[in-house]
């Protein structure tokens, strides 16, 4: 069951599907401590009970400006290689079940998109895109060497 | 039971390698009570596990050695070098007992008799030569068992004692929380005083269940000591062994990953870098080779360093190595950098299989050491100083450690420094501090000692807040490593914490700049910085080297006084005696087979190579293979010693009891308590100097004229090459050269005196002619040569 299992969420002005199995927990978070020289697409770390997460912008991943982080917004927790890390959400709209399957990403993706995205799910009469947080946090790296 | 057994042999595996150790300086050092309690304690606990699991060996075995130390305690019997080597024994088979028990299960069946009558033995010595351990008064049993108390330990798995960290580091954030909370409500001061004390207690058990994951690196240590002492022993190598920075703490888990590389680096230290005993004499080493292994926390990286004094690396050994090995091809080795070179040893395939000893041939090379560090984010590095030592360093980065870190503040916001690496803290506007723009870089000034400024908003790429106070703007003097150091600039000191580090997400890590994230207790996270990336990042030479402050030269300088004082080489010569001599007139320590050397005309002689020199013996030595021969080397001529063996080298005292007469023997020096004779090079080098040529640059030619019957040629002329003179008969000239002087005969026909050429005149009868004659007779050999020289010096002055 687990499988069929998504979280539905706005991250970079779109709306997207999230593997539930790849998420830890979405948290919010008050003001994240800036980390000066760090790739931009950091947009700093903040601490969840004893653990710091690095607190990642999508919106920098996809190709679009940074957008400031407000106290109280929601994250979407993830691990990648041992280490913590947050996506920064716009929103988050529900968790469930969605039965249909995940289907080829079909059409033309903004090159920031495609990147990040695995396949596509019908869910209440729209496509989503089903993204992979991980491609999130390691794909800058790839971008800067 | 099978999880007893487990725990049973975890701990013991552990103890034995503590035990181990622990002997080892306890043999150096036999009064040392307190390494003889800790040996005690260690065996008393492998026998209190035993006896609950029911295994009989272990048991009697660990008695055995339990019953033997706790007589050593009481001071009923002596403690001496066998008991250590009988106990050592013992510990040893318990090693191999619980190898077999690890892989069956069972204790296999045999017979200990050896091992513990081994120990048996020793104790029939007479007791009255106990060495003083017991100077104080005996302890009791209750003394005894106190002190079992205070060391026991139990094991817990490690995601137990995790999930208690994080529990704990939760309780603190939730204490800071409702610390501020209490505050905000103007809460009764009761309340406030009974939560102060739950704070501080929290506080403290922070402070505990860090401590638990962590481990000093004593532990890594303490084997070693035993490692190196046996294999020495195999080697026949004398070997210091020293430690230091034993109390440096790391990761138990992270000290696991580095036990096999380390342990695999000092058997290569004694394996490939020390050199043989004479190799070291000659080389003007001491006889004792030293290996220190030291740990220190080096910014954000805890340093492994293994140095020996051996041979270190030699980069076309190793290239000629790596072309046989088909490492690398001539081509290719011609392209290498000296690094290049040295690096090889970290190629696969390049370890030593050639030559698998019984103690490097387990099959790791340095490929596989360097592998493992790599993957716990380590580096290796090498400091090579061929012929005087190699120097491996293993740098690992600190994960969840606990550090001592300087908060500061910079650009509105809270960064970390290890304070470890902080040497000093002024403020900018201290009297003490001057700061110079200089071609658009900025230098400190401090105290007459120039120090690059680094502003940490600049390599941070931010600019400096204005609205910060400018009088908090401290600088902060940093030394991340041997020989650099820098002044960094802060916009402010807050205070100093313990924090617990651990590694930032790696696209953070990857800046450079940082080594690490941290919370304190106001559940914010701070970066730590990393001292050195800073540095490379602002792309400033910090080296000291050239710096107006000369403190190093002064090191230098003392380094090299001290190696300027006269150093002593003892040995023990064929007599069996223990005679000294000057370390610097040794060219070196020479076996030669015995064959080499020959008697010839009343002396010793030795052929070394193409040469022959003279030795100072009253016959060649008979009824032995080789002999040792010490090389003295005046600069002009040899002259070899015989001798038994190589003892040492130590410092000439200061104080010589001069012999009364010259001689071989110059005086007496007294050693460690004994005298010894010291050699007079000066003394047996006159003995032999006139034997041997002088190799002049320019060898006076002696012209022979009028040699008739040959007489000159075959008599005359070989005393004068002998002489060191060239010698040319009759009216052969040198190209472009005037005979020194000039031989002829009294009775011969007349000399065609050439020009001034100084002429000395032999005579064949004994008595001279008259009292003008001076010509010599020409079996007076003294004369002849003495006439020579006069008649040469005063052509030539």
């Amino acid at each position: 069951m687990m499988e069929k299992l998504y979280l539905i969420a706005r991250i970079a002005d779109t709306r997207v599907a999230l593997r539930s199995r790849a998420i830890n927990s979405v948290v919010t978070v008050g003001t994240p401590v800036h980390v000066p020289a760090a790739p931009p697409h950091v947009a700093g770390l903040f601490a969840l009970r004893s653990r710091v997460f690095t607190l990642i912008d999508p919106h920098v991943v996809i190709g679009l400006p940074a957008v400031a982080v407000a106290p109280g917004q929601r994250v979407i927790v993830v691990d990648v290689a041992d280490h913590g890390y947050a996506l920064l959400a716009d929103a988050i709209e529900d968790v469930c079940f969605i039965d249909a399957p995940e289907t080829r990403v079909t059409g033309r993706l903004l090159p920031g998109w495609a990147r990040v995205a695995d396949a596509m799910i019908e869910y209440e009469g729209a496509s989503l895109l089903v993204v992979d947080p991980s491609h999130f946090i390691t794909l800058p790296v790839a971008k800067a060497a | 039971m099978d999880d007893l057994l487990n725990d049973f042999l975890a701990e013991t595996a552990e103890i034995l390698a503590e035990a181990g150790g622990a002997l080892v300086a306890w043999e150096a050092d036999p009064a040392d009570r307190a390494q003889l309690d800790a040996i005690f304690r260690l065996v008393h606990t492998i026998k209190g596990s035993s006896g609950f699991l029911s295994l009989p060996r272990v048991t009697a075995l660990s008695h055995a050695a339990e019953d033997a130390l706790d007589q050593v305690r009481r001071g009923n019997r002596p403690a001496n070098a066998a008991l250590v080597t009988a106990v050592l024994a013992i510990v040893d088979r318990l090693s191999s007992l619980c190898g077999v028990l690890g892989s069956t299960g069972q204790e296999p069946q045999g017979d200990d008799s050896d091992v513990i009558e081994a120990l048996a033995l020793v104790d029939d010595r007479p007791a009255a030569k106990a060495a003083p351990v017991v100077a104080e008064t005996a302890p009791t049993d209750e003394d005894i068992n106190a002190e079992l108390q205070s060391w026991r330990s139990i094991r817990v798995p490690l995601p137990l004692l995790d999930s208690v960290m994080t529990g704990v580091t939760d309780i603190v954030l939730a204490r800071n929380e409702f610390a501020r909370l209490l505050r905000e409500s103007g809460a009764d001061a009761s309340v406030i005083a009974s939560f102060d004390r739950l704070s501080d207690s929290i506080a403290g058990m922070r402070q505990s269940v860090s401590q638990m994951r962590m481990q000093r690196f004593d532990m890594l240590f303490s084997p070693l000591a035993r490692f190196v002492r046996d294999l020495a022993l195999d080697f026949g190598y004398k070997v210091r062994f020293s430690t230091s920075g034993g109390e440096v703490e790391l990761d138990r888990e992270m000290m696991e990953n580095i036990r096999d590389p380390l342990i695999h680096i000092v058997r290569n230290a004694i394996d490939h870098g020390i050199e043989h005993l004479d190799e070291r004499v000659a080389g003007g080493k001491g006889i004792t080779a030293h290996i220190d292994v030291s740990a220190r926390q080096s910014g954000n990286q805890i340093e492994i360093m293994v140095r020996d004094d051996g041979r270190g690396l030699s980069p076309d050994a190793l290239v000629a190595k790596a072309i046989s090995a088909r490492i690398v091809t001539a081509a290719e080795a011609k392209a290498l950098t000296p690094r290049e070179k040295l690096e090889l040893i970290f190629r696969p395939g390049f370890s030593t299989a050639a030559k698998v000893t019984s103690i490097s041939g387990r099959g790791v090379g340095m490929d596989i050491v360097k592998a493992n560090l790599e993957k716990i984010g380590g580096v290796v590095e090498l400091r090579n100083d061929e012929g005087r030592g190699l120097t491996i360093a293993l740098r690992v980065p600190m994960t969840l450690t606990i550090i001592s870190g300087l908060m500061v503040r910079a650009a509105a916001q809270y960064f970390a420094i290890p304070r470890g690496s902080v040497r000093e803290i002024l403020l900018e506007t201290s009297d003490s501090v001057r700061i110079d723009r200089v071609g658009g870089g900025e230098l400190a000034t401090v105290r007459g000692e120039q120090f690059p400024l680094l502003r940490l908003e600049h390599v941070l790429g931010g600019a400096i807040d204005d609205t910060d106070d400018q009088d908090d703007r401290a600088i902060i003097l940093v030394r991340p490593g041997q020989g650099h150091s820098y002044a960094l600039s802060v916009a402010a000191i807050h205070d100093h914490e313990e924090l617990v580090i651990k590694p930032a997400a790696p696209m953070i890590m990857a800046t450079g700049l940082y080594a690490g994230t941290t919370l304190p207790d106001n559940g914010r996270p701070v970066l730590l910085l990393d001292v050195q990336g800073l540095l490379a990042a602002a792309g400033v030479d910090a080296s000291e080297a050239g710096r107006s402050h000369d403190a190093n030269a002064e090191a230098e300088a003392e380094v090299a006084a001290a190696r300027d004082v006269a150093q002593l080489l003892l040995f023990c010569d064929v007599g069996g005696r223990m005679r000294g001599v000057r370390l610097s007139v040794i060219e070196r320590v020479e076996e030669v087979p015995a064959a080499a050397l020959f008697e010839t005309a009343g002396t010793v002689q030795a052929k070394i190579g193409t040469d022959i020199f003279p030795v100072h013996a009253a016959a060649a030595p008979k009824g032995r293979d080789a002999v040792k021969l010490l090389r003295l080397n005046d600069g002009q001529s040899v002259l070899c010693y015989p001798i038994e063996a190589v003892i040492d080298i130590v410092r000439l005292p200061d104080v010589v009891q001069a012999a009364q007469e010259p001689g071989l023997i110059a005086g007496v020096v007294l050693i460690g308590g004994q005298p010894v004779e010291l050699i007079d090079p000066f003394w047996l080098m006159a003995q032999y100097g006139a034997e041997q040529a002088v190799p002049s640059s320019r060898q006076p030619l002696c012209r022979l004229s009028d040699d008739v019957d040959g007489w000159a040629d075959n008599f005359l002329a070989p005393i004068l090459r002998n002489a060191g003179y060239r010698v040319v008969s009759g009216d052969k000239v040198v190209e472009g050269e005037r005979p020194d002087v000039q031989l002829c005969f009294v009775d011969g026909p007349a000399a065609p005196v050439a020009g001034d050429v100084p002429l000395v005149r032999l005579r064949s009868s004994v008595a001279a002619t008259g009292p003008d004659d001076d010509s010599i007779y020409r079996y007076d050999r003294g004369a002849l040569l003495e006439a020579l020289r006069s008649r040469v010096a005063g052509a030539r002055s």
